[in-house]
């Protein structure tokens, strides 16, 4: 075993070990043994580094792939490493843009803004004008945020997917945890950690939601400088700003918060329902309240699509979900890929109008406590949660999470009517849809004249 | 005499129809409101509860379409035409088109910018 496998052995063991402890070896309640496991597992992962961080922060937006205290868990992952040397950091840019960034850029600052397993960023001034891709001018002498991958990482995380290759086959041959299909869920992890890897990517999903949202005013996403942007150096337009942990400080200023975290539930509303690209990983630090009063969205490393008829099933289950249907909601769900067997139906029905009495029918309704109840059942039932699915609950929990730390009374099903109300009536509207209905509508229509 | 009794009795009539067809209007033009009004207030998945419920919706979606077609034939410019879907339906679906495709193009000189970026670097490097 390579001295890497013997790290990660030992991490695994010592946690392991903790958290058999912590769930008195396997003697307590159920969910307090997933608690402990879920622990265990997120300090490992902090433990092992960058390629297990990633990992870790890609499975808490998955929960078909993980439990849902795991998902709750990860979501607490500390993603906090020491800073590169600035020298390093100097040496990419050059490698990458053809010169050190003291010559690309007008300035260039040593210390950096923030540091991640995956990048650091550093700030700097444009040197030349740039118009963006959505048309906007950058002038000379512009701030920008220039995130650089940190040196050595993509080898590192090549080494450890060898070892987690590795590893997969020989689960694969085990039949309990076959279950789990380790070597699809790598090859899933792979692509998705290459597309981290690739500031490219996330440069052209930042600069894609732009464009999906040039007509709202409130809604601010900072320009790529797409001549000083490569594989490993990513140089956008700054968001200058209050993080939404020092939203004291814009209120004194004169920002209405609340009605901010309103229209930002609308817009990640609008971003599923119409749209079909968001954000899916819409944590704290990746919002920024404007000095201008408008919402600024960063990292667009981890994006959802929805597809027409998928759209559709969504406003489905969401109107079902307000009205407390819980059969409709199950039959909408369908359509997105859930597959309920017919053996257990009447008790995931049963148990989804309990959840939804429980956590729906009230102001507001409580989605967070409602999905996380419907994934328990879920895994209770042994149904395969699809992987859309999985990825648009979780950034759902979290969009109300962010929104109701600024006001506790939003409702996000509320932010959903007015795109769920469209869908459906488009729906409702379709020409066979019509035929098929219009001479009962007739019917009734005449018999109101003639009354 | 005879020929203008005749002619008053014959206004009448042209009057007592034009009032019958008012009525008829202002009936229908009630029922008409109440249903909008009626449809507005639904919620989503109101539309399926009935073939009444189903009217009333419609009668709102098209008194909504109604007011944006009067908002478009009052010459709101351009802007409220491209977002009206009546007869200039077919320029707001152009100009949507053609600004997907300026995007696409955008897109696409931000992807030939960064290989150009890395060519230049790499170019550099081999001259070093």
């Amino acid at each position: 075993m390579s001295a890497r496998g013997r790290t990660i052995a030992a991490v695994a063991l010592r946690h392991g070990a903790t958290a058999a402890w912590r769930s008195g070896l396997g003697l307590r309640p159920r969910a307090e043994r997933r608690r402990a496991v879920a622990r265990a597992l997120r300090l490992a992962c902090e433990a092992l580094g960058p390629s297990f961080i990633k990992l870790g922060q890609l499975a808490s937006v998955r929960p078909d792939l993980v439990s849902p205290e795991t998902v709750f868990e990860l979501e607490r992952l500390q993603d906090r490493v020491p800073a590169v040397p600035v020298d390093a950091i100097r040496e990419v840019i050059r490698r990458e843009l053809g010169a050190a960034p003291e010559r690309v850029f007008a300035s260039f600052d040593p210390e950096p803004i923030a540091t991640a397993s995956i990048a650091q960023v550093h700030g700097a001034t444009l040197a030349a004008p740039y118009r963006g891709v959505n048309g906007r001018l950058l002038a000379a002498g512009a701030r920008v945020a220039v995130k650089v991958v940190r040196p050595g990482v993509a080898r590192l995380i090549a080494e450890d997917l060898t070892l987690a290759r590795r590893w997969a086959e020989r689960a694969e041959r085990i039949g309990w945890l076959a279950r789990w299909r380790p070597n699809a869920l790598l090859r899933e992890f792979e692509s998705s950690l290459a597309r981290e890897l690739d500031l490219r990517v996330e440069g052209r999903v930042g600069d894609r939601f732009a464009f999906d949202f040039a007509d709202d005013a409130l809604v601010m996403v900072p320009a790529v400088v797409w001549t000083h942007t490569t594989r490993s150096v990513l140089t956008s337009e700054f968001v200058d700003g209050w993080l939404l942990s020092e939203l004291g400080d814009a209120e004194r200023a004169g920002i209405d918060a609340r009605a901010l975290a309103t229209h930002g539930a609308e817009v990640f509303m609008r971003q599923v329902l119409v749209h079909g690209r968001y954000h899916a990983d819409l944590h704290p630090a990746n919002l920024i309240v404007t000095r201008d009063g408008r919402i600024g969205y960063v990292d667009f490393g981890i994006a959802g699509r929805t597809t027409p008829p998928q759209r559709r099933a969504i406003a489905q289950v969401l109107v079902a979900t307000a009205y407390g249907d819980a059969d409709r909601a199950l039959r909408a769900s369908r359509a997105l890929g859930l597959e309920v067997p017919e053996a257990v139906e009447p008790a995931l029905r049963s148990g989804v109008a309990r959840l939804m009495r429980a956590h729906l029918a009230r102001s507001p309704a409580d989605v967070r406590g409602f999905v996380t109840g419907f994934l328990g059942l879920l895994a209770e039932h042994r149904i395969a949660i699809p992987e859309g699915y999985g990825m648009l609950v979780k950034a759902l929990v979290t969009v109300e999470g962010v929104a109701r730390a600024i006001d506790p009374d939003i409702d996000l099903l509320e932010a959903a009517k007015p795109f769920t109300t469209r869908l459906v009536a488009d729906q409702l509207l379709r020409p066979e849809r019509l035929r098929e209905r219009l001479p009962a509508a007739l019917r009734a229509a005449l018999a109101e004249l003639v009354a | 005499m005879h020929h203008d009794a005749a002619l008053v009795y014959t206004m009448r009539d042209v009057l007592r129809f034009l009032a019958a067809w008012a009525l008829v209007h202002e009936s229908a033009d009630e029922g008409w409101r109440a249903a909008v009004a009626r449809g507005e207030g639904l919620a989503p998945g109101d539309l399926e509860r009935g073939p009444d419920a189903f009217v009333d919706g419609l009668a709102a979606l098209v008194d909504a379409e109604k007011e944006r077609l009067k908002r478009e034939l009052a010459g709101d410019g351009a802007g409220s035409a491209a977002s009206a879907g009546g007869p200039d339906r077919r320029d707001a679906d152009l100009t949507t088109a053609l600004e997907a495709l300026r995007f696409d193009l955008a897109e696409l000189r931000g992807r030939i910018e960064s290989l150009q970026a890395s060519v230049d670097a790499l170019h550099g490097e081999r001259d070093a």
